[in-house]
């Protein structure tokens, strides 16, 4: 299965960029789920929860989605996951604008393990 | 499967020079559980500490909460496959030292949350602050990755609680419960009239810090499966999740599992409880598809009347949970699910990160977004540093008297979604 990675957490670029397509830009966490959003109009297939980690949304800055390579047929279900993260995204307000740094390096972990757990679950 | 559980009451804990239970207190030898601790090369430091109910203490970040208890009869022993041998547990009899814990906390991750007061409106909304808790506050060695230090805790509450169960083996309970569970074939023929119902139990699954274990393998690598409830009673399933405070299920809850404790209740009046299937709540969507057919299929072999589905957790499980729910009605079982919200700080956003019209039963355990106030307590076990970072604080929330402005959610045990806590609409 071919896939690629959405994301904004630069340690998830540093880590998995020679692996897999890393798409990486330093944007919000809503900007992540749009971007993603935007794909799966496209008919991107979308293969990780884009609400994955209990850590809320815009709660941790870090947000990395994977998708397939390539289009194909637009998936119902997938819009309405993303619709639905995007909904819920909003109901959280962004917390910590400017994390000190340990803090912030323990988001960019958990959000690259979380994501590294889900890849390692790929059978196909 | 019978298990009998010997409640061994607990009113106090002390230090002492022994361990031991007499008369409803439990005695700590403090240096042993400090021996005990540090024997873990990943712990640096610790401190062991009491808090009692009505105490002006608070316990942050909490990790994990554990119920002491020791196997005296019946196969294998207390958290198979992580302390004891990997026995097949739920039968003969377990003591319990009712009425305590072992709270483990410590700072894993910068954002680490669970708060539990003994005292005040935060001790209203967890289960913990009725417990008199052995509170173990460990350092890791410099230089742990959180992963090492999260597992090197958690070991340690286990094994804490295991020394603390082991002195009620001998003793003769206060009072004495008994679970049995039947056969398929037994429960058709014993109960032909009544419903029959399953409990299906959604384990937190999602990778580093949100995981799960059953029988010491972690739940994101099982498929959905049979267990017998009273396994959980022995320790099968245990927490290894040390985020997500409100809603988390610590050890103690599934030891102490509401959901299973009350279809017990009713087995035999009111419904045939057939048994329990678990399943998780992984983050690829493939694995979210795979788990809930399963879980659905083993709904439609019973043949299931109704099932009962606790999540666990917010957001990426709210579409698992919904999945189970969907696939399971489908079935034409009777679909109730557990769940908790989190619909803004005045309750008035959409509740959940996902919806279907088969969810047309649901229990919630509560509002984490709502805010409260928490006030300044005279002592605080663990470190107050993390209070504006965990889930549920917020920058600036340490108000000027010294009291914290925080949501539901900071709050260990507050929306529980086993039943588990404290809130209700009566």
């Amino acid at each position: 299965m071919k896939i690629q990675i959405i994301t904004n957490n630069p340690l998830v670029a540093q880590k998995l960029s020679e692996e897999y397509p890393v798409h990486y830009e330093p944007r919000s966490y809503r900007e992540v789920l749009v971007a993603v959003r935007d794909l799966i109009h496209q008919g991107y297939q979308l293969y990780s929860h884009p609400l994955s980690g209990s850590v809320k949304p815009n709660e941790t800055p870090y947000k990395s989605v994977f998708l397939s390579q390539k289009p194909g047929k637009l998936d119902l279900d997938a819009v309405r996951i993303i619709e639905n993260s995007i909904i819920t995204c909003d109901k959280f307000a962004v917390k910590f604008p400017d994390p000190p740094p340990d803090m912030d390096r323990d988001f960019q972990l958990l959000d690259l393990t979380l994501l590294q757990g889900a890849l390692s679950q790929i059978t196909t | 499967m019978k298990l009998e559980l010997g409640y061994i009451n607990i009113h106090d804990i002390q230090f002492s020079n022994e361990s031991k239970i007499e008369n409803g207190v439990l005695y700590v030898d403090k240096a042993a559980v400090e021996a005990l601790v540090l024997e873990d090369e990943h712990i640096k430091t610790v401190e062991v500490d009491i808090a009692r109910p009505g105490e002006s203490v608070r316990i942050t970040p909490v990790k994990d909460v554990i119920e002491p208890r020791v196997k005296v009869s019946g196969g294998g022993g207390m958290f198979p496959g992580v302390i004891s041998k990997v026995d097949t547990v739920g039968s003969g009899r377990t003591h319990v030292l009712k009425g305590s814990a072992v709270v483990t906390t410590g700072k894993i991750v910068g954002f680490q949350e669970g708060i539990i007061d003994m005292t005040g409106v935060g001790a209203q909304y967890t289960p913990f602050s009725k417990t008199v808790n052995l509170v173990v506050n460990c350092d890791p060695v410099d230089g742990i990755a959180p992963h090492e230090h999260e597992h090197a805790v958690r070991m340690v509450g286990l094994k804490v609680a295991v020394y603390l169960g082991e002195l009620a083996r001998n003793l003769t309970p206060d009072e004495i419960k008994t679970y049995e569970t039947c056969s398929i074939k037994e429960g058709f023929e014993k109960y032909p009239g009544l419903p029959r119902v399953a409990y299906v139990q959604m384990l937190q699954s999602q990778g580093l810090l949100h995981d799960t274990y059953v029988y010491g393998v972690d739940a994101k690598k099982i498929i959905p499966t049979l267990i017998s409830p009273t396994e959980t009673m022995d320790g099968a399933i245990l927490s290894g999740n040390c985020v997500s405070a409100c809603d988390k299920n610590p050890t103690y809850n599934h030891l102490n599992n509401p959901v299973v404790e009350d279809l017990f209740a009713q087995h035999g009046k009111t419904l045939n409880f057939v048994g329990m299937i678990i399943t998780n709540e992984n983050v690829y969507l493939a694995d979210k598809e795979r788990s809930s057919n399963w879980t659905a299929q083993l709904c439609e072999y019973l043949s299931l009347d109704g099932a009962i589905v606790s999540q666990e957790g917010f957001g990426n499980p709210d579409t698992d949970l919904i999945m189970n729910c969907k696939k399971i009605e489908a079935k034409g079982i009777h679909t109730v699910i557990i769940t908790d919200e989190y619909a803004g700080r005045d309750g008035s956003s959409q509740s959940l990160a996902d919806a279907d019209p088969a969810a047309d039963a649901v229990v919630t355990g509560g509002n984490a977004n709502e805010l409260i106030t928490l006030p300044k307590l005279d002592k605080v076990i663990g470190s107050l540093l993390p209070i504006d970072k965990i889930a549920g604080g917020f920058d600036k929330n340490m108000l000027e008297d010294g009291s914290i402005m925080v949501e539901l959610q900071a709050i260990t045990g507050a929306t529980s979604e086993l039943g588990c806590n404290c809130l209700s609409a009566r």
